[in-house]
């Protein structure tokens, strides 16, 4: 008994940090649950680039992050699939997937651009006002990132960052009024790298055009150097970099095709412009080869029609099992019950996003939890029939259905695998919620109803046949007791 | 009550084999006339599908339900007159359009069009699914992808953990699965106009599982006889092999079955189809691993004159045979 006291401690404990970390953590929801747009990006090889390397995936995928934070979307998910050349963007909750596509699906561009006389003063303010707006919307962000996503986070804050974003927006579009397009555009970079930080200055960021690009940058530099003004670096028509061409440079301009921006980057920031004026520089076109869009109410319904049919699945299970199995029945309902809590907070625990899909693959493994006490409650049944004693009658049970149990779990796991490695997106979850079900059904069946079931008819008053099978034949009294006495030793 | 599964084999082969007829017929039909054995939907072969709801909260908005006619009429005024088009709802105020793929442009075009004809839709609703003919591709090439490994793996598993000819007939049980499953899709996608989506791979690969699962459950329990038991006959042997397991088959099936109808019943509506395959896969799996894998081991090795109980099994007195091997 001993070790059944301890193994029921070790359940306990199990399901008390279960419940703790699904209340720290708690399940995200997938986007057709609550919501949002999915976009799969493809990029393609063009005349230029023939081959998509890391490095293009890299560059794509940073211009895409760049106009995902244009649109103003709270939690954006930018993912790439590098062997397929995709990029997969989820935008929760986003209201009008045409402006997203449009957005995201043009091909990036990267000019220079000359700043108009006159303008210093303006251009001062505003890349000031959008260094605070900046500030105040990464704040802002964290703290939603704070928020429980089960919960509809907080109005208030949801707010006040779609307001920055507005503003800030209506910021960036006040830029472009104070250049002057130049015809020099990313066609003409040919390559664009972060510099390490010479005699204790700052990362800086090397840019090296063609031969026509760097005459017409030369051109450029020479037309501004010494007045004051700036080169504008525009991506998508948004102001990357305003630097300034030194005076030195006013009789021949930046000559020989490089070119080096320097300012107060440090080496996240020189990188990220690196790639963000390589990415611009890249003339892959990208197509949306995918949109799934569910509309946020819904999603909320689908939410609310899986749970019920989650709960009614399990509601008919669980009066199955007392129906059919007596005692053991409603022993291994407990177990089930701290099946369906261990399974939840796994799901926490790898991080899979809750989807349709997902749901499915969960109320799926309910049913099959309950096979594996099914074939053991048979066994022991048969064993009794047989005429032992039901204390050996359960032990037999759970050693004879063991094979019964492995053997049929493992194939399911070997489809899940399967499932798992080629499947792409929501087949993947659901393999994984199934896959997680299926072993931790075996867990509970072959120790959360075992220990329950050995800790209950320890108790004399619960060791009645009829408590196990209704239709058991009453023993009678002597070969119970020598069974019992047989237990003790 | 016994019954024998054995005897009556060719009964049940009978039963098995017309159902399965059926859902080739259907599908040959099908094939000459849709061009596919299966109505397949856009998540295989690409396009736009939008399903649009009348916002209700706008006054006179969805005071009668939408005529089919005059949506008909607006998307084939957009020149997509190949659409399929379906009026939804209890109230029938909302709408589903297949069409082939539509870009942002074309889509905005089409649901201005609808708005100004039809009424004003809710926007929290909405839903679009656009799936690219490539990607439609790949992932009807990673279902099959993982298919075919999935059973490799079972076939793997399974003949180390019985034998090779044990393996060879749990897959068979399970084609019969897989194919009755396709059958019953197939006929309905005549009937019913129903079309199947990647869920229904996933489906099919559940099916797999299950299927295996049930067949190998009675084998673990042939196994365990023969070996306690190595002079009954082969017939007699499956024949309580099969009854003995017949309760935990029925009440497993059973319960997976509850979950499976809640899901009809009360899930979203892109479960339904999915619930409906695993029912119908369900219910196969539980026949054929009855009736047909183990009357056809019996078969076979009536045939080939072979006893059930692997010398090895015999010799090992009963004891947990994990390391034992497949043998010729």
């Amino acid at each position: 008994m001993q070790r059944q006291r301890s193994l029921l401690l070790l359940i306990v404990v199990l399901v008390f940090s279960a419940i703790t970390v699904l209340f720290r953590f708690p399940l995200p929801l997938g986007l057709d649950l609550r919501g949002g747009a999915q976009l799969t990006i493809q990029v393609q090889p063009s005349e230029e680039v023939r081959k998509i390397t890391p490095e293009v995936m890299e560059a794509t995928e940073s211009v895409i992050r760049n106009r995902v934070n244009g649109l103003g979307v709270s939690e954006p998910l930018i993912q790439r699939i590098e062997n397929q050349q995709q990029i997969v963007v989820q935008l929760p909750g986003v209201s009008d997937p045409a402006q997203a596509e449009r957005v995201l699906g043009g091909t990036a561009q990267l000019d220079f651009r000359k700043q108009k006389p006159g303008t210093s003063q303006q251009l001062q303010q505003l890349l000031a006002q959008r260094q605070q707006l900046r500030q105040q919307l990464d704040a802002l962000r964290s703290q939603l990132q704070g928020q429980s996503t089960f919960e509809q986070a907080d109005e208030q804050l949801q707010q006040a960052l779609a307001e920055t974003q507005q503003q800030l927006q209506n910021v960036q579009e006040q830029f472009p009024q104070l250049f002057e397009r130049t015809g020099l555009t990313g066609k003409y970079l040919e390559d664009a790298f972060a510099n390490p930080p010479r005699q204790g200055g700052s990362w800086s960021v090397n840019l090296r055009f063609d031969s026509e690009g760097g005459d017409r940058f030369a051109e450029l530099s020479k037309d501004i150097a010494g007045t004051g003004r700036t080169i504008g670096i525009f991506l998508d028509n948004r102001l990357l970099s305003a630097p300034v061409v030194r005076a030195e440079f006013a009789e021949t301009g930046i000559t020989g095709g490089g070119a080096e921006i320097t300012g107060n980057f440090d080496a996240q920031e020189a990188n990220n412009l690196a790639i963000q004026l390589k990415g611009g520089a890249l003339p892959v076109p990208v197509e949306i080869v995918e949109n799934r869009t569910v509309g946020a109410t819904l999603g909320r319904d689908s939410v609310r029609r899986s749970i019920y049919a989650a709960c009614g699945g399990l509601v008919l299970v669980l009066v199955f099992m007392v129906f059919y199995y007596r005692l053991a029945g409603a022993l291994a309902d407990v177990a089930l019950v701290i099946y369906a809590i261990l399974t939840l907070a796994s799901y926490a625990f790898v991080g899979v996003t809750i989807t349709l899909p997902g749901i499915a693959g969960f109320i799926l493994s309910i049913g099959m939890a309950v096979d594996a006490n099914v074939l053991i409650f048979e066994r022991t049944r048969e064993e009794m029939r047989a005429g032992k004693s039901l204390y050996r009658s359960v032990e037999s049970g759970f050693y004879r259905a063991f094979t019964s149990i492995l053997d049929s779990n493992v194939t399911t796991l070997i489809a899940c695998g399967a499932l798992f490695w080629f499947g792409t997106g929501f087949v993947k979850g659901f393999a994984l919620t199934l896959g997680i079900g299926v072993l931790i059904s075996m867990f509970t069946a072959l120790t959360c109803s075992r220990t329950l079931l050995f800790f209950t008819i320890s108790f004399p008053q619960f060791r009645r046949r009829e408590l196990f099978d209704p239709n058991a034949p009453k023993m009678a009294k002597a070969p119970r007791m020598v069974d019992r006495a047989g237990e003790k030793s | 009550m016994k019954f024998s599964v054995t005897k009556q084999r060719s009964r049940w082969w009978t039963v098995s084999a017309t159902v399965i007829l059926i859902g080739l017929i259907s599908a040959i039909v099908s094939f000459f006339s849709l061009g596919y054995p299966l109505k397949p939907g856009l998540d295989f072969v690409g396009g736009t599908r939008l399903q649009l709801e009348l916002d209700c909260t706008l006054p006179n908005n969805c005071d009668r339900p939408i005529q089919i006619g005059q949506v008909r009429q607006v998307v084939a005024e957009q020149g997509l007159e190949n659409s399929s088009i379906q009026v939804v709802g209890e109230e029938r105020n909302g709408l589903s359009i297949r069409s082939k793929v539509l870009d942002t442009q074309k889509r905005t075009q089409l649901i201005d069009a609808l708005s100004a004809e039809i009424g004003e839709f809710d926007r929290s609703q909405i839903r679009i699914d656009t799936v690219g003919p490539t990607i439609g591709r790949q992932i009807f090439v990673a279902g099959l992808l993982s298919l075919l490994v999935a059973l490799a793996g079972i076939i793997l598993y399974v003949s180390i953990r019985f034998q090779f000819d044990y393996a060879l007939f749990a897959i068979v049980a399970l084609f019969h699965d897989v194919l009755v499953t396709l059958g019953v899709f197939s006929v309905l996608g005549l009937v019913a106009g129903l079309e199947i989506d990647s869920l229904f791979l996933v489906a099919l690969l559940t099916i797999i599982g299950f299927s295996v699962n049930d067949t190998v459950v009675i084998y673990d329990r042939i196994r365990e006889k023969s070996q306690r038991n190595p002079n009954e006959s082969i017939a007699s042997l499956v024949d309580s092999a099969v009854n003995e397991t017949l309760t935990r088959s029925i009440n497993t099936t059973l319960t997976s079955l509850l979950s499976l109808v809640a899901i009809l019943l009360f899930g979203g509506e892109t479960l339904k189809d999915f619930a409906l395959a695993l029912i119908v896969g369900f219910i196969s799996g539980a026949y054929s691993s009855i009736f047909i894998a183990g009357s056809l081991l019996e078969w076979w090795r009536q045939r080939t004159g072979k006893p059930l109980t692997d010398p090895k099994f015999a010799d090992s007195s009963g004891g947990s045979d994990a390391t034992s091997t497949a043998s010729k």
